[in-house]
Order: structure tokens, then sequence, then C-alpha cells
């Protein structure tokens, strides 16, 4: 075939568009005879719904219907019939005056059988997609199996970066080409998700759209790239029915993350340390670190459980041995997460019907901590002719715990109480019994009652409770008014209302409750959604070759939330907890937003034979959250497509070769992502320690309110404070122009595939607080400023290495991606962001605090006492992001045996480590009592300062003078001596390591994500059972081993952001998943 | 067919209904959570605790720099003079015209109670930043959207416009009290009384006057003749009469003294007495000494009476941090309170929230201040007297008074009720001001420096870093630096300017800090105040 073929339908396509709608309505009236009958599959024998039927010569056809029927009437000039389906050859068959033309279609081998979920659900063939878009198997993801559904898909889709949590209940960090706010949609509708209320039983196909383009359709939700889920419907087993068991039990054993502690050395303080009251009424016996007191060595010292004299009241000082090596592992205990599934589907001609039953258990490391996860999902679809049919799902989704943990940093958290800040000194066995003797529901037993906790009272008593119901509920209704006229009519409501609870006991004690009475809290959200949309699809070969599918709809997205927050201030009566035991007033606030998007949106492909694709979409919403005249916008896309190797002539390896292009401009205003406890705008956590619970919003952030915020200030009577931010009437919606280029490149029959992308994404102007002089009276206006340019690449190979209808086969995934964002714009007059950031700067540039001061050569420069003086100001360190992000998949099979693995990992960049740093301070990490700091450790212990840090001083009585930005100004006056200055390793360890530059570690790693060795019983044998069809059992195991520099923390939760925080360590999971069908 | 019609028509109707559209667009836009309007008295509440909040409360960082106590624990801080951005109070100036603005929304005449305070709030406020950091912008300033880059004016033109809003402040009241309008709805600290907060006007005024006195020969700025008039026309500038009339925080169980019973473990030996307030008060033989401070353990184990004052021994604040908690810590076995410092008094700060009153603008201050512009012969008085005054009354704060004083000390260091022993001494005042170290000098330069020692003693966990600023525009008292204070060895003299300034107000803060400073925004460079 040679190219200039392809000029005169170009210029068709320039035809205005109104006039090919005008055509559209003049085309059958032929004499016509009827033809029917049925297309089935050669290798199975089964029937193939969806097959293009076409009367040669004339531009009638139509499909085959759901059993693989079809019913066409033939104008008379047409005497040949054309079937074509993807992935199979197109065949013609003579009609030869027959009313019955059944025929058989055989697979393609060359051909290519994919097609692909783009927005709104459109099914298209991927010769016709001009975006990104990656698809995973929901099948391959309930093996070896997460608790999350998005877990799941770490290390699958190139560009799509998971970073799943160890905690429980705690939701993946998600990032999309770089971006964190991804709209989930869920059977062609947007639902508002934690990740945690998706059954990953119930699903199809994910199918990750990466660009703006892909998802602009989905309006400002989908501006940051969208995955779809499609939920498995009905059943395709001959026999009308089927029912399918998938149970798997696996174990949470083996930490593969946690931090190494020394257990030689107690609590203290420089080598001291004395029990009295454990609250500072002895030597370093409150809020003391870790293992900066004496050495184990059995020396008499009162301790928490030392007898006290009856004599004198003072405590009788026991043996001081290390009772509490390894503590944490003793505490922690295997976790275990148990999913089944059983789903039961049935289908005929009239009706297509599936319920499927969930639940999914986990039991967490932590002792008394669970998550129990209950769905239930019901699709139901009628048939109420040919012409009219109805569509309908109803999930719903009930996570429930009495308790689960809360690790972030404070005495909330277990880490913090036993790794970070206790000692060796106490057994954790001997803490069980967690109550004084006498003082039951008062008062706990620990080693110290100034700042810690008891890990098991902890666990048992202070319990926080999460019960999160989502109900997802769709219906469409859809008819056919011709054969390539649809007209569709869909609501759909989500809503989802959460409570959770706080009990704190008495004798508890965190960040700002010191008074330990005890405290009940309780948050309750609640959010409804409804999308209403009106569909009218069009598909049809408006002339011979040339093929036009035109959506379009509108949309009415209307959205509430509520919330309330309500804590006692301290209790009355240990134990109750209830609002009305409060000692002090009762602190409430509640809050409520309501939103309304109006919307209308169209795509329209256009295929000229099997030449090119032009895709466009258009989208405009009206947006409740902007001011009047600014609250209406279009986003445009376009994307072009086309397979060169359907009609240039390529050397017969080349089986496969795509190009494609496109473009969007997309919009976003004054939403957020997600919410917080109330009073949920900038209130931030009216705790003021532990986790924010985030729960999906995507409603009104209400950032341009002018407003004053009401809190309460002297003597518990409230103040008002006027924002600090200068409110704009004349805000626009922030915009996002996204450009790619895609190549999909195969050869050998398909056997090695490349998809490569390159994106650049042009992202602003923004909705931008921008920095202001405080002097103003404001710390920022709102305004549509600052650009950002995103470029990346994405690349997926896929291979077969081993194909065999037989024997052995082979198939391989990998995956590539990397992207980097710059600064390419601020604001007129504004020549930096946040004091550092200029333009062309990377934007994850990390400063970090409390850098060194360094020479001219780069030693670190200590003062007269031999510690390194910090920099006043912060310095770059390094850069955050990842410089590639990889997976590779393998599986094999071989008869009924399969194998596959999943290595994935992330390369480059830099994180300073907060468990390193808090350890080192803490006086517990393990380098204290190894390698050149074991003997100053000791000599610490004995009061003789013998540790020399590296670096220098400065000899010459000079002073060091720094400038504004931290850089030192009088260099060349100074002169360096090496440092010789002998001090206390504590002293030196609590300078150097409070820093991020002496914690700054790689964030590369490696990860062997899943293992999963299956076995499915031979047909042969389960026939003679004639009760079971299918069954398969597997031996799978996940995160089994990781590679990183250091492993005190797990890398994977890290998507970006220069500092980690604290974790529950990181476990292996093993065990066996059983799939049945009957 | 019927059927099914009316089912698609059902289902549309459901659909509309679910998309419920009883609101307009306007209204959703709405924020419905956050008022957008607030009565001024509720404003005020919010500038009222901000004077207090964001100024050095008692046993902050602030303190430590005033050298009365110092941090041996470096997990919870260190005593370097490594100034950081100024504390900010732009934003609390800003609700002063938003509060301004509500009273007059409210239908308050131009001159009113609020706008009263407000001028008080503005030269406070404007007085704390300029001291830390020089120029700054206050003609342009806090116009919102309305300048977004103000130009700095001079230090000295910030302080015309101070004393200026702070004369205002003082002749409004005096318009307000005539017509009858007296008080002030939200006032939290003088209960809406608006004479005291006249009295307190003027004490600020003498505050930033003496704040002036090496500026004290600028005809603009007029210190001398302002601060005689004040003197010489108590009429129309009323002054404190005594403590009753003291602006001051009084701590309660929701906004807790900041040493209380709830951090005794925290910092009961992480916080031990600096030897600058140590040896001042401990060498004059000052019972205040006594109540706020516990004898050092280890003087006691060696065998003296709490009752001596050389019992009493603070740190160096440029002792090596390492030394510091090396000597604060050692063990003195059971019985006694461990180191070789004394702490922070158990009985007065750690059995209680409510603490000790901290003055914002307290009557010692004014006397000294008094004391201080007489001795350097701004007016005519009697500055021994009001130097007599400044001394007793800050003694009587804590109770000491003419007669047998019981103190409570920590035998052991800990504050349960079995810790506490009490000791007696016999006090005299008439004794203790005929010490050599104390008794006044007349209008000299040593009799200048009794009076800033005793301020400087009088400035105990209070007024913020008034401490500091007299020490640094006199150098009295000595304080002390060493590797511990950090900024190799010196003590800072300047805070920087928010960071934010650098690249939000660029031209006008380069220009600021190059007639100023030459161009660095640092820390060791002399303020015009200060030359």
């Amino acid at each position: 075939m040679n190219l200039r073929v392809l000029l005169p339908p170009l210029r068709l396509v320039r035809t205005p568009l109104p006039l090919l709608f005008l055509t559209l309505f003049c085309l059958q009236s032929f004499a016509q005879t009827i033809v029917t009958g049925t297309v089935t599959d050669q290798a199975t024998g089964e029937a193939i719904p969806g097959v293009s039927i076409l009367a040669k010569g004339t531009t009638v056809g139509t499909s085959t219907a759901i059993d693989g029927t079809y019913r066409l009437n033939v104008p008379t000039n047409s005497k040949t019939l054309v079937f074509s389906f993807v992935g199979f050859g197109t065949k013609e068959m003579a009609i030869n005056n027959q009313s019955t033309v059944n025929v058989v279609l055989a697979t393609d081998l060359r051909q290519l059988q994919e097609v692909v979920v783009t927005a709104l659900g459109i099914k298209k063939d991927i010769r016709r997609t001009g975006v990104a878009i990656q698809t995973v198997d929901g099948a391959s993801t309930v093996k070896a199996r997460e608790p999350n559904a998005i877990n799941a898909l770490a290390g699958k889709v190139a560009g799509l970066t998971v970073g799943a949590s160890p905690e429980l209940l705690r939701r993946p960090n998600v990032m999309l080409r770089g971006n964190s706010d991804i709209l989930y949609v869920v059977d062609g509708v947007p639902v508002n998700t934690d990740t945690w209320n998706i059954s990953p039983d119930d699903i199809e196909t994910y199918s990750v759209l990466k660009g703006a383009t892909a998802s602009a359709l989905y309006g400002f939700r989908g501006k940051n790239g969208a995955i779809l889920i499609t939920t498995k419907r009905g059943t395709k087993d001959k026999r009308g029915f089927s029912v399918d068991v998938n149970s798997s039990t696996m174990i949470d054993n083996g930490f593969y993350a946690i931090p190494k502690v020394q257990d030689e050395y107690g609590p203290g303080d420089h080598g001291r340390y004395a029990f009295v009251d454990g609250k500072g009424g002895g030597l370093n016996d409150g809020d003391y670190d870790a293992g900066w007191g004496p050495k184990f060595e059995g020396q008499p010292i009162p301790q928490y459980d030392s007898p006290i004299d009856p004599v004198t009241g003072q405590r009788i000082p026991t043996p001081y041995i290390a009772r509490g090596k390894d503590n944490l592992k003793r505490f922690l205990n295997p976790g275990i997460l148990s999913t089944n599934n059983i789903s039961i589907g049935a289908s005929t001609e009239k009706y297509n019907l599936r319920f499927s039953t969930s639940h999914i258990f986990q039991k967490g490391i932590v002792p008394n901590t669970k998550l129990n996860i209950t769905n239930f999902n019901i699709t139901a679809d009628y048939n109420f002719s040919k012409k009219l049919t109805f569509q309908s799902g109803l999930q719903y989704n009930r996570q429930y715990t009495p308790n689960i943990p809360d690790v972030n940093y404070g005495p909330n958290s277990i880490i913090y109480n036993m790794t970070l800040w206790g000692g060796a000194d106490w057994n954790v066995d001997d803490m069980r019994n967690y109550w004084q003797p006498g003082k039951e529901g008062i008062q706990q037993i620990y080693a110290e009652y100034q700042r810690y906790n008891n890990p098991y009272f902890m666990s048992y008593e202070w319990l926080r409770g999460h019960q999160k119901t989502d109900v997802i509920g769709q219906a469409s209704l859809n008819y056919k008014i011709t054969d390539f006229l649809d007209v569709m009519l869909r609501t759909q409501v989500t809503t989802w209302n959460l409570f959770r609870s706080e009990k704190m006991p008495y004798s508890a004690g965190s960040y700002g409750r010191e008074e330990r009475r005890g405290d009940y809290r309780e948050d309750r959200r609640n959010l409804f959604e409804n999308n209403t949309d009106v569909l009218v699809k069009f598909d049809k070969d408006l002339f011979p070759d040339f093929n036009a599918k035109i959506w379009a709809g509108g949309n009415i997205r209307s959205f509430e939330y509520s919330s309330q927050y309500g804590s006692t201030d301290y209790l009355n009566v240990p134990g109750l907890y209830n609002f009305s035991n409060s000692a002090r007033p009762v602190k409430t606030s509640n809050y409520g937003s309501a939103m309304r998007v109006n919307s209308a949106y169209y795509s329209a492909d256009f295929t000229y034979r099997n030449l090119f694709t032009i895709s466009t979409t258009g989208r405009v919403d009206k947006l409740s959250t902007l001011p009047t005249g600014n609250n209406t916008f279009f986003y445009p896309s376009v994307a072009f497509s086309t397979v060169l190797s359907d009609y240039l002539k390529m050397p017969d390896v080349i089986s496969f070769f795509k190009l494609r292009g496109s473009y969007a401009n997309v919009k976003d205003a004054l939403t957020r992502s997600t919410i917080g406890t109330t009073p949920a705008l900038g209130g931030g956590n009216p705790l003021g320690y532990g986790d924010q619970y985030y729960s999906p919003y995507d409603g009104p952030s209400y950032q341009n309110a002018a407003v004053y915020s009401t809190p309460f200030a002297y003597n518990n009577t409230p103040a008002a404070y006027y924002t600090n931010t200068l409110n704009n009437p004349n805000l626009q919606p922030s915009s996002t122009s996204q450009s790619e280029f895609g190549l999909d490149f195969r050869i050998l029959e398909n056997r090695i595939a490349l998809d490569a992308t390159y994106f650049v994404s042009n992202e602003g102007p923004r909705i931008f607080s921008l920095p202001v002089s405080t002097t103003t009276g404001y710390s920022s206006a709102l305004v549509n400023g600052i650009k950002t340019r995103k470029t990346g690449w994405e690349v997926a190979l896929t291979g077969k290495p081993l194909r065999s209808a037989t024997g052995l086969n082979w198939n391989v995934v990998a995956n590539y991606s990397t992207f980097k964002e710059v600064l390419t714009e601020i604001y007129p007059g504004v020549d930096a962001l946040d004091t550092f950031f200029k333009v062309g700067d990377r934007l994850d540039k990390f400063y970090g605090r409390h850098a060194f001061a360094k020479t001219d050569d780069g030693q670190i420069i200590n003062d007269a006492s031999g510690r390194p003086v910090y920099s006043p100001v912060r310095q770059f360190l390094g850069y955050s992001n990842p410089k590639f992000v990889f997976g590779i998949n393998n599986k094999f099979s071989y008869h009924d045996f399969t194998f596959s693995f999943q290595f994935d990992g992330r390369i480059g960049g830099v994180i300073a480590d907060y468990v390193q740093q808090q350890t080192f301070r803490g006086g517990r990490n393990i380098a204290l009592v190894q390698g050149k700091m074991e003997e100053a450790r000791y000599q610490d212990y004995k009061g003789v300062k013998s540790w020399v840090g590296p670096g220098v001083q400065i000899a010459n009585d000079g002073k060091l003078n720094f400038d504004a930005d931290g850089e030192i100004t009088n260099l060349n006056e100074l002169t360096f001596t090496p440092n010789t200055t002998k001090q206390f390793l504590q002293d030196w360890v609590s300078r150097y390591y409070d820093s991020d530059e002496g914690n700054l570690m790689s964030r590369s790693f490696g990860m062997l994500r899943e293992v999963v060795i299956g076995y499915a019983l031979p047909v042969s044998l389960l026939e003679r059972s004639k009760f079971i069809k299918t069954a398969s059992i597997s031996l799978v195991g996940r995160n089994l081993l990781y590679f990183a520099e250091k492993k005190d923390i797990d890398l994977n939760q890290y998507v970006s952001g220069g500092n980690s925080g604290l974790q529950t360590p990181s476990t292996r999971r093993y065990g066996v998943n059983l799939s049945l069908t009957f | 067919m019927k059927f099914k019609s009316r089912f698609t028509y059902a289902f549309l109707v459901l659909g509309l209904v679910l998309s419920g559209c009883e609101k307009s667009f306007e209204d959703l836009e709405k924020d419905p959570n956050r008022a957008i309007t607030a009565p001024a008295s509720l404003v005020l509440q919010g500038i009222e605790f901000d004077l207090y909040d964001n100024t050095g409360r008692p046993f902050s960082s602030e303190m430590r720099w005033n050298q009365f106590y110092a941090i041996n624990y470096n997990y919870y801080g260190n005593n370097e003079y490594q100034f950081q951005e100024m504390p900010n109070h732009f934003f609390t100036l800003k609700n002063v015209v938003k509060m301004e603005q509500e009273a007059k929304r409210a239908g308050a005449a131009d001159v009113n109670s609020y706008s009263a305070l407000g001028k008080f709030f503005r030269a406070y406020f404007y007085d704390q930043m300029s001291a830390r950091v020089g120029d700054l912008p206050a003609m342009e300033a806090l116009e919102g959207s309305g300048n977004l880059t103000p130009k700095y004016d001079t230090q000295k033109q910030v302080y015309v416009q101070i004393l200026k809003w702070l004369d205002e402040a003082n002749a409004d009241i005096t318009a307000l009290v005539a017509k009858g309008e007296t008080s002030v709805p939200g006032d939290f600290y003088f209960g809406g009384d608006l004479r005291k907060w006249q009295k307190a006007t003027n004490a600020l005024k003498l505050r930033v006057l003496i704040r002036l006195s090496k500026k004290a020969d600028d005809a603009e700025l007029n210190v001398k003749s302002r601060f005689a008039e004040v003197l010489s026309n108590p009429a129309k500038f009323p002054l404190l009469e005594g403590m009753s009339d003291n602006l001051q925080f009084i701590s309660n169980n929701f906004n807790k003294y900041p040493s209380n019973p709830d951090n005794f473990g925290f910092d009961a030996t992480r916080q031990n007495m600096a030897k600058t307030y140590i040896d001042l008060a401990a060498s004059r033989q000052d019972p205040r000494v006594m109540v706020v401070a516990e004898p050092a353990g280890a003087e006691l184990k060696a065998g003296k009476k709490p009752s001596d004052f050389t019992a009493f021994v603070g740190a160096s604040s440029g002792e090596d941090l390492t030394d510091m908690a090396d000597k604060a810590g050692r063990d003195n076995g059971a019985g006694f309170a461990p180191g070789l410092y004394s702490f922070q008094s158990r009985s007065r700060y750690y059995t209680n929230y409510v603490g000790e009153a901290v003055f914002i603008l307290g009557y010692p201050e004014l006397c000294f201040n008094l004391a201080e512009g007489l001795n350097r012969g701004w007016g005519s008085g009697d500055a021994e007297a009001w130097y007599k005054k400044g001394i007793k009354s800050s003694q009587e704060f804590y109770g000491v008074k003419d007669g047998t004083l019981t103190m409570r000390y920590s035998r052991t260091g800990g504050r349960d009720a079995a810790d506490f022993g009490t000791y007696t001494i016999d006090f005299s005042f008439d004794k203790y001001y005929a010490q050599p170290l104390v008794k006044y000098d007349g209008n000299t330069a040593p009799g200048l420096e009794k009076i800033l020692t005793q301020k400087y003693l009088a400035f105990f966990m209070n007024s913020g870093m008034e401490a500091y600023f007299n020490y640094r525009r006199t150098g009295i008292p000595k304080f002390y630096t060493g590797v511990g204070t950090g900024n190799s060895g010196r003590i800072a003299v300047r805070w920087l300017y928010p960071f934010s300034e650098r690249t939000t107000n660029e031209t006008n803060y380069k220009e600021a800090i190059q007639r100023q400073f030459s161009g660095n925004d640092g820390i060791n460079e002399t303020l015009w105040i200060s030359k």
C-alpha cells in the first residue's frame, strides 16, 4: 500500500462536522432481505459477541449480540457479508439467497486482540487509541494478595507509583506521572474512594489512563489521570451459571524493614539512671533517652520494679541487666491476611446477574489490632428488548475495626515507645498485666510515667475504632434507536459514612494530654454524591472506510458533605467513654459543604479505514466553587493514532507499529481531594498528636473565602482571627496542558512489544497561594500563577520468549518510568518561591534542616566543643524523587503449573531517615555499640570524653559569619585545623544526627514483590467429580526480599518528599490461595 | 412499551431528584462554616492573647537569652544566640485593623475604645519588631492587596510613629472617658477598664523613650522633653500606680503557666538557673533568689544550709552544654537533688497551673524607667525614690517584705509534699538596701548601673525580652558567653527579617538592609537605636 491513498480522505475529515451529522439520517432506503445467523470462535466453539457485520458495498451493518447472533436487513444490491472482529481474521461470506449465514471466525495471530477501556468506559480497539493506557488484569492481583486493591498495582504499570503503607487502613501514596490526586472510576462513573472500599475480587480489569488527555472527559477530577475499574458481570459459562470461590490465607511474618537497636546500655543520661517515681523524681527517670544510661553490667540500680524498703520507703537497688533484649520483636505477633470471596453468576439472553461477597480479615502484627472489610456486590443487567437494556450495580462495603494502631511520632506510637525511647531494661513480658494492683482502670504499670506508655496497655486499652460504610450504586438504561445510535441515561450514587472513636484510658499520656486523665473522641463524617448522565452514542461507518464514533453527554454532579468532631477535655470517671463524662467543657465542631457541577461533554473519534484515527473530546464544566463569571470553563483534547504496519510495507519481523500523539488542556478549581478531622479547613489535627485521618472528599475547599476563624484563645473563650490569605474575586481555574507522543512496536508475531510514551505537561497557571510580604498583614494571596513543566518517559516491554501450546510458556512484562518537574514561571515580579526555588529549578530539590557549616573543601566545621556548627539556613542536599521506577513481571506456565514473580523498585534520590535520627538521639541505634563508636560509648559511661568527630575547628580565634543564605561570608579570614577536641559521644551524636544531612540516605530500593507457584487440577480429574469445574491452588509470597541502603525504614511508602516518618515494621507475607469454580 | 416508557420517565425523574438543585451556584460558592464578620470584642480577644503568646513567655528561649535560666538538655534546646526570623506580628496588626473596621461597621464613632486600643497595639507590636530587626514598613504596611510591596520606613521613622500612636491613644482615651465611654468589651486584661489601658499606654511610652536612650538628643524623637512632660503632667499622662495596674497575663487551666506539674518530668533537671541572674541576686542577699530557685543539691550535700545564699549556684550560659548537662545531672545520692546547679523552684513553678502573673508592662519596670530617666537628667525628680519603689514592688511580688520569711524548698529535687522542707530567713528592706551593691549612688554612672541591675532582677520571667534589650542597650548586667552561647562567642544583637521578605518584597527589603547593614541581614549587625 502506498501512503498517497491517505490524501483524499484527509480532505474529507476537514468537511465541517455538521455536514457529517446531516448525512447520518438519510442512508437507509433500499429494498432489503433479512439475514440471521450466529458467529462462533473456531478455537473454542463459543459464540462471539460484538462481531461487526457489514453488507459489502453498502454502509449497512450490525454487530452480534451477547449470544453471538445477529440479524441484518441486507439491501438487495449486496451479495456478500463481511465479518470482522478484533483479533480475528476478517471473513467474507456470500449470501447466496440464504436467510441464515453462520460463520466460524479464526484467531488471527498477527492481529492484535487488545481492547482497552478508555474514559467513560468506552471500549476501544488499541489501534484507535491515541493516548497512553495500560491495562492490568484483575485476576493477576488476587493471588499474592494485598488487602487493598490499589496496593496490588505496585510495579505493574509504567508511570504509576504505588507506595503501599505498612499500616492497617493507611491509604497508599499513589502517584501517576508525579501527581498524587488520581481519579478512580468504577464502571464508567467516578467514585469517592479511600482505596479500601474497592473489592479486588470483583475487578475484571484495571485500566490506567496515564495522562490528562486520556481522562479529560472526566473534567477536573480527571486532570491527573485516572484508574478505571471494570467490574465483573454475569458469567460467560455456557451453562448460564457459575459459582466461583477464591480463598487466600496469608501470614505476615519476618521483618524486611525494622530498626536495629542496641541492647547493651539502658535509659538515662550520660550514663546515669535511678528510678524513684518515673516522673523526674529520680535520676533521669522520666522522659529519658532509651540508650544513654548505664551499661547493663548487673550492678545494683533502683528500677521501676525494685522492691521498696518498708522502713525508708525507698527502692532497694536490683541488678541492672538487659531484660528487654528484642522487646519489640517479642511484642509483635505474626499478622494474618485472610480473604474469602464467593461469587455467583448467571446469565441468559434476558438477564445477566452476578452476586459476590468478600470478606477480608487482617490481623495486625501489633497485638489487639485488626481490620475487617466486608463487601457485597450485585450487578444485574436486564434486556427488556433488543433495543432497551438496563444495567445496574450496587456495592456495599463496610470497614470495621475496634482498634487500629497509631504509629505517628509521639507517645501514642508503639515504635516511639519501644524502639526510639524505651530501653532494654524492662522485659516486655512483664508488661502484660498492665494495671497496677489496686489501681485497675486507673494507673498503668510501666518503667516510666512521664512521657511514655506500656505497649500492652496501649494495645488493649487505648483503642481507636473505625467504621466506614460505603454504598455505591448505579443504574443505567440504554435505548438503541438504530443500529448505530444509542441513548443512555445513567444515575449513580456514591455515599459513605464514617465513625471513628478514640478511647484514651486514664494514665495514658501523649503530646498535649500530660494530665493523663483519659479522653473520649468521636469523629463522624458523611458524604453523598450523585452523578446523573445522559449520553448519546453514535457509531457508524459514515462512508465506506470512514467510521465515526461520537459520544455526547451531559452530567450533573451534586455533592454534600457534613462532619462533626467532639472530644472530652479529660474524664471524670475513669473508663467511662461518654461526652457527659467530660471533666472540662466538651470540645465540638462541625462542618458542612455542598457543591454542584453541571457539565456537557463529547468524544468524537474518526477513523479512516485502518489508516488513522483522530479522537477529540471536549467538556464544559460549570463549577460552584468559583466566583460567578469565572465558573464555566472548557477543556479540549485531541489525539491521533496511526498503525503504520497496516499500510506500509514492513519487514515480516515487524507485526505491529503504531504511532500516537495527543494534547489536552484541563482545568480545576478550589476543590480538594481529601479532608481531615473537623474543623476541616486549615485546622489541621485537633488532637495535636498522632495520625490525621484523611478521607476522600473531592469537594469544595472554600480556599477563596475571606473569613475569620474563631478558635478558643484565652481561658476557653473564643477569639476571632482574620484569614492570612488575601482572597481573589477574579480567580480563574487552574490550567494544565499536556502533550504526549508514543509508539507501540511489536515484532515476531507480537511476541515482543514495546510501548513507549514521552510526555510534556505544562502545569499552570495554577490557583496558587502566592507568598506576599507579611508586612501587608497577609502571608499569601490566592492568584493564578506559577507554572511548572513536567517531562517524562514511560516504557513497557512485553515479551513472550517461550510459547508453546503444550509445553513451557514464558511471559514477561517490564516497566520503566521517569519524570522530572521544573519551575518555569512564578508570578510577575517574583523571582523565587519558598525562598529557595528559582525558575529552572527542579521542584524536588531537598533543602535540609541543620546542614553542616563547611570549609571550601567540604570539611565540617566544628565549634570549640568539637561538635558540628549548623548553617543557620536550610541547604540543598539532593533531589528527593527517584531517577526512575521499574518493575519486572515474569510468568511461566508448564502444563498445569504456573510460576510467576515480580521484582520492582525505584532508583535514585535521597531521603533523610527519621528513624535513624531518632534512634541515634535516643541512644539506641545499633551503630553505637559497633565499630569505632563502640569504645567511645563505653568511655561515655565511664565519664570520659573520648570521641573526636570528623572535620575541622577554627584555629585563629576567628568568628563565623553567615549571610542570609547561610553561606559563610568570611571563610578567607579563617584558618582551620583538624578537630582534636574530645567530646562525649552522646553530645556529639545529639548534634550530628539532629540534622537532615547526618541522616541522608539513598532512597533506591528493589523488592521481590510477589511470587506465585500455582497448580491447576487437570480437567480430566475434575470431570469425574461432575461438580467442580476448575480448581487451582497456589503458594504465594509477597514482599519477600528487600534491598536498600538501610533497612530501618521501608522506602516503599515514601513516593516523594525529603523526610521519612515512623512506621510499624514491614513484614514479609506468604500463604496459600485456593480458587474453585463450580 | 408503555411500561418501558414509564420506566424511562421514572428513571429520569429519579436522576434529577438525586442531583437536587435547590441552591444556586452563588450560594454554593460561599463557605457556610466560617464567619465573614465578627464582633470587635472577639477580634480583641485574639489580639490580647497574642500580646502574651508571641512576645516571649516564661521559661522560653527568650528567657534563656535573658540569661535567667539555661537549658542543659540539647534535645529540647540550647542556650545559643542563633537568632532567626523575628517573631512576626504583622498578622496580629492585621487583626488590629480588622478590629477597628468591625467596630466601625457596628456603628462606633471614628474615635472609639477599639481604635484607641488599636493605637496602643500598633505601638506595642511595632516596638517589639523594630527593636529586634530595625527598619520596618509602617506607613505603607497593612494595606493587604492595596500595597503588596510596602516600603520600609527607617527605624527612626518607626519610633516617631510609635510615639505618635501612643500620644494619640492617650488623648483618645482621655476624650472617650470624658464622654463617659470608659469600658471596652472583650478585654480580659483589665476587665474592660479603659483608664487602666491609658496607664499602660503611658507606661509603654516610657519604655519606648528609655529604649531610645542612645538617641536622646535626636530632635525629632524629642526623648528628653517627652519624658519630662509625662513626669510633670500626671493628670494628662496617668501612669501605673502600683502592682494592681500591671498589664499582666494570668494563667489558668486552659492556658497553663509554661512551667507546671505536667512538665516537671520533662524539664525539672534539664532547666537549671543561669549564673547571670543567680549571682546578681545571691551576691545582694536578695531573698527573691530563694523564692524562684532551689539551693544546689551539691551545696546542700556539702553541708550548706538552704538559707545560705552561697548555696545558690547558676550555670554560665556560655558553658558547653555537654558540661552543663554533666554538672546538672551529677548524682548527689538519695535525699539530695542532683547536680551542682540550682534549679527553678519546685514549689513555685511545678505545683499548679497558674504559676505567677506574667507582666507585659509591670509597675516595677515603670519605676526603674522613671529612675533611669531621672538618673540621665531627662527631668526633675527623685531617682532614688523610684529606684526603691521598683525594688520594693518587685520583692513584694515574690512575697519578700520585712520580717521573718518562710521559704519552701525541695530537699530531694522532687515536688511531692514529702520532698519539701522549709527554712526561714529574716529580711529587712532597709538592711538590704544599705548594702553597697544595692544602695543608690546618686545620678551617676554607678547609680545607673544599680538601677539597671535591679531592673534586670525585676524582669525575671516577665516582660518578654526587655531584660535582653536593656543589656543590649547598656551592657548591664554582664552577660556570659562561651561555646554554649554559640555565634562564635558573641551575643547576637538583632534578629533577621522574615525570610519571605527576600522574595516577596525584594526591592524594598534590599534597600532597607543596604542602608542599615551594608546589605547583610545578619544577627551581628548593629541597629540604628543601638548606635
